[in-house]
């Protein structure tokens, strides 16, 4: 079924209840919908249209079965060259199975294209934050705590993510909870 | 909050009423347990003590409540506490938070103060905590979430396993009790207590050292 | 009254007379959907911004108000989302004529009180039509808690393994001792992997602790990331919107699947609910743990079920919180995880809330141990309900995520369990696992039926092990290494997700081979009758097919 045929149907469904909104809004509702279904063979029409070029919820999820050619583990092996032959011969490292900040970012595009825009922010400050040592991120979740640093501290802290590890989303993060900790007076005294 | 000390007690009866807690349990709600002498020497400081324990209670603890969520009136609870840290050749210490009633932070802020790094918190309905100064507030060594469960033989426990941390020793934790019905049971009534707690916090006032 | 009437005296033994009911107090919060101090719902935008939420200008506004306004609530569409009457939104709900998209588009531009106002003008049966239809994922699941008194680990294992293998899709661990965590986690690990590979699990202890478990590859998921609805509740559980934030973040840079916890009545239990609804107040969870970007949420009173369930309509307000999570469009674990009643009736009529029309977790929590074993202070429903369980399932052709056995599987895959895991100790240098633990184990109803272990030698090894940096690979390692390569496969199988991070997307789970069935390639199509998720084919085969059942044959 055609995006614009439903529009129409959904226009007229919506008129009959008494209810005023947009047909642009109607339409683009109506191409979430679609993009959001499970295809069958004749539906492709909808879906082809992912947002700012990104991956497509629909063909390209799960990556690990249809697009493991885009997943590399943080040392840059594909998921079928972390074998337990590997492991047991002591081959395989820890860093080799953990998360590419790329592989993340994938996902969000995903989770943007499902419609859900605040999932893809937080994967994308966690991809970000996979260039922290595990150690340095509890510290500073810990910082982050109420009471712990102070605004200086927590300031310093944005500028060590943007500098040393290039997490702008995370240094925002930080300077916004600078701010709201000094107005409800959640600083370190 | 504009809820007089007489309503609370009202609820508070007919809540206990309610659910039958005088049955078996040695509680009379119409039983006034006397307060605890909860004389205040001065602001608590950190001890250079390394064989003392600190015992740190809730706000309303020994005056403004005077017993625990099962009836058991707050002298005996520090008596049995301070009996367990002797037990072990160790001395009990007593102060009183006031900038918080949540068990974790007291216990946290206890340890801390305590020359041995080990710290018990108790809120005036039982609920106790084991702690140690180095632990994150919210972890802790052990952990009496059930207040209804912690009876006179559980405090002497915890008084004298606190007092063998404080001595380096790896004790046995004090057996955890579970009983799966204490919450249908209880847990209203512990909402309640804990509300009539929250009403003695004093979030500018420090902690305070109390009289032997 | 010196003579009773018998019929009351009767009733006043009844199990239903030993539960705590308490009258309304709106001064402390102590109300379940309905306190007058309750906010009128009312947003103002300026140049894009939240200038005033539900009546309160931002200058007053705490850190959740701010949270909210500013990562959560959509202000493209909130003009239009708050200009909805809400008794038509409402009905949108339940109108399977409206989808769920168009929903869950405009309950982003809603404030808490608009959304309160929404669910309150909702009945019992009402909610349960809005939670068929608006969950996430099509395919309703369970989680299971595996936990005993003693933290014996072997037991651990073969709970896990016998849990997974009954068919929960995620176990949750918690501690009787706080420095057994790591240990706890190991076993149920490997124990779920032998139930069946792809199980998710997870290990509920202090946060950051928690994390670390995570990073080093042995849990899962995590969910014990508690937020409240009022801000000194968030402070006196050490965290902030911003800290808890960071964390899930945290959470998925190590490729970790995460949802946030909370619930009604926590914060008047913590005593502070600023007068405040719990319902409300569980609004304000839900919206900042949406605007948090976290894929889920564990809600539905939880822990705190004594307190609603001792109000009025405190259990539709349960309901209601689980229906406001999925109304997010976020992956609900609706509780049926904690004892609150002493009753046997009311114990089934609430967990048929969720069982009915189906969640992504339907319990958030099954005792797949005996009640007394579990240190959560006791589920709704334990191993002893298995069978029950199965028959409802049966009764009403619903598929709860539970699948019927045979004794001999069930000795079968315990035993292995306990098995596999004493190599792993042996292997880890863990304090060994004795051939009559492992015995006792497979044939356990609990841990009343199993040796003690020596304790500070337990929490001495997994201290160490901890301290040399440990990890998940060690332990696939050992299985390997002493002829459980299966298991060994599984567990590394599930290493593997972190890498590739499709469970991360909203309310994903494992199926047998590791595909990840989720609300993006498994979303709720539910519009009506002949539409969404039914019980049928193979699956009803396999869940009607009791072996209690008398067949025509054998007669």
């Amino acid at each position: 079924m055609a995006d614009e045929h439903m529009s129409k149907k959904v226009e007229d469904m919506i008129k009959a209840k008494g209810l005023a909104i947009s047909p642009d809004r109607i339409a683009d509702v109506v191409k979430q919908v679609m993009a959001t279904m499970q295809g069958g063979p004749g539906d492709s029409s909808g879906g082809s249209a992912s947002p700012k070029g990104g991956l497509d919820a629909r063909k390209d999820y799960p990556l690990a079965n249809k697009r493991p050619d885009l997943v590399q583990s943080a040392s840059g092996l594909k998921l079928e060259d972390i074998t337990l032959d590997k492991v047991v011969d002591g081959n395989l490292t820890f860093d080799d199975i953990k998360i590419k900040p790329e592989t993340l970012e994938y996902q969000a595009q995903i989770a943007e294209s499902a419609g859900r825009p605040r999932l893809a922010a937080n994967l994308r400050r966690a991809a970000e934050l996979t260039r922290i040592p595990d150690e340095r991120v509890l510290e500073i979740y810990n910082a982050l705590r109420p009471y712990r640093s102070t605004k200086q501290e927590l300031l310093d802290l944005a500028g060590e993510l943007e500098s040393k590890y290039e997490a702008s989303v995370c240094a925002a993060l930080v300077r916004e909870a600078a701010e709201v900790y000094e107005g409800r007076d959640r600083l370190r005294k | 909050m504009n809820i007089s000390e007489e309503m609370v007690k009202q609820i508070i009866i007919e809540v206990l009423d309610q659910m039958h807690v005088t049955e078996g349990i040695g509680l009379n709600p119409d039983e006034d347990v006397p307060p605890v002498d909860m004389t205040e020497t001065e602001e608590a400081k950190p001890g250079t003590d390394r064989n003392e324990v600190v015992i740190g209670v809730s706000p309303a603890f020994g005056n403004m409540m005077t017993k625990t969520i099962i009836g058991i009136p707050h002298r005996e609870v520090l008596r049995e506490l301070k009996a367990g840290i002797e037990e072990e050749g160790l001395h009990p210490r007593l102060v009183k938070v006031y900038r918080t009633a949540d068990v974790g932070f007291i216990a946290h802020e206890v340890a801390k103060l305590s020359g041995s790094g080990i710290g018990i918190g108790i809120l005036s309905r039982g609920t106790t905590v084991i702690h140690q100064k180095n632990l994150a507030p919210l972890q802790n060594l052990e952990l009496f979430s059930q207040s209804p469960l912690v009876d006179l033989e559980t405090f002497r426990s915890i008084g004298r396993n606190a007092a063998k941390y404080a001595k380096g020793e790896s004790p046995s934790p004090v057996p955890v009790r579970n009983d799966p019905m204490a919450r249908p049971r209880y847990q209203g009534l512990a909402a309640l207590l804990h509300n009539k707690e929250v009403q003695s916090v004093d979030q500018g006032k420090k902690t305070m050292e109390i009289s032997r | 009254m010196s003579k009773r009437q018998k019929r009351f005296q009767v009733l006043s033994e009844r199990p239903v007379n030993k539960d705590g009911f308490i009258k309304e107090w709106v001064e402390v919060g102590l109300v379940a959907m309905d306190s007058p101090y309750d906010p009128k719902p009312g947003i103002k935008i300026e140049n894009g911004k939240v200038v005033e939420l539900d009546g309160k200008p931002r200058q007053e506004f705490d850190m959740i108000d701010t949270w909210i306004a500013d990562h959560c609530i959509d202000t493209k569409v909130a003009a239009e989302a708050m200009a909805i009457d809400s008794v038509e939104y409402a009905r949108m709900l339940v109108d399977i004529n409206v989808p769920r998209s168009r929903i869950v588009q405009m309950s982003v531009g809603m404030t808490p009180a608009k959304i309160v106002d929404v669910l309150k003008r909702m009945n019992m049966v009402e909610l349960m039509m809005a939670m068929q239809k608006l969950r996430a994922r099509r395919t309703p699941s369970i989680q299971a808690h595996v936990t005993n008194l003693k933290d014996t680990p072997a037991l651990l294992a073969a709970d896990a393994a016998e849990g997974a293998f009954r068919g929960f899709t995620e176990l949750e661990t918690p501690v009787g001792v706080g420095r057994y965590a790591p240990m706890n986690a190991l076993s149920i690990l490997v124990g779920s992997q032998i139930g069946r590979p792809g199980v998710l699990t997870q290990c509920a202890v202090e946060e950051a602790l928690e994390l670390t478990m995570g990073m080093r590859g042995l849990t899962a998921y995590a969910e014990t990331v508690s937020v409240y609805g009022t801000e000194q509740v968030f402070v006196d559980g050490d965290d902030t919107p911003w800290s808890k934030a960071f964390l899930a973040s945290a959470y998925a840079s190590r490729g970790v699947k995460m949802r946030f916890t909370s619930g009604t009545g926590s914060e008047v239990q913590m005593g502070y609910a600023e007068r405040k609804s719990m319902l409300y107040l569980e609004i304000r969870c839900v919206m900042l743990t949406k605007g948090a970007g976290v894929q889920g949420l564990q809600n539905g009173s939880i822990s705190c079920i004594g307190v609603p369930g001792a109000v009025p309509s405190g259990i539709r307000a349960v309901l209601a919180e689980n229906v406001a999570t999925v109304l997010m469009d976020m992956e609900v674990a609706s509780g049926n995880d904690q004892t609150f009643t002493h009753s046997p009736i009311r114990n089934t009529a609430r967990m048929l809330m969720q069982f009915l029309p189906g969640t992504d977790f339907i319990f958030s929590g099954f005792s797949a141990v005996p009640n007394y074993d579990n240190m959560f202070a006791g589920s709704t429903h334990d191993t002893d309900d298995y069978d029950d369980y199965l028959v409802l399932q049966r009764d009403f052709q619903i598929d709860g995520g539970l699948r019927p056995v045979s004794e001999e599987d069930v000795i079968a895959v315990r035993n292995k369990a306990a098995r596999a895991l004493q190599e792993v100790f042996e292997e880890l240098r863990l304090p060994p696992i004795t051939d009559e633990e492992v015995e006792a184990v497979t044939y356990a109803h609990g841990s009343k039926d199993v040796p003690d272990r020596n304790v500070p030698e337990d929490l001495r090894a997994i201290d160490e092990f901890m301290k040399r940096g440990g990890n998940g690979l060690d332990v696939v390692r050992a299985l390997a290494k002493h002829g459980f390569s299966d298991v060994a496969g599984a567990v590394l199988n599930m290493l593997k997700q972190k890498v590739s991070g499709d469970y991360l997307q909203t309310s994903a789970i494992f199926d047998d081979d590791f595909v990840v069935l989720s609300a993006v390639n498994d979303p709720n199509d539910y519009q009506g009758p002949g539409t969404g998720y039914r019980l049928e084919g193979e699956r009803w085969e396999m869940l009607k097919n009791i072996p209690q059942a008398i067949s025509p044959e054998d007669v």
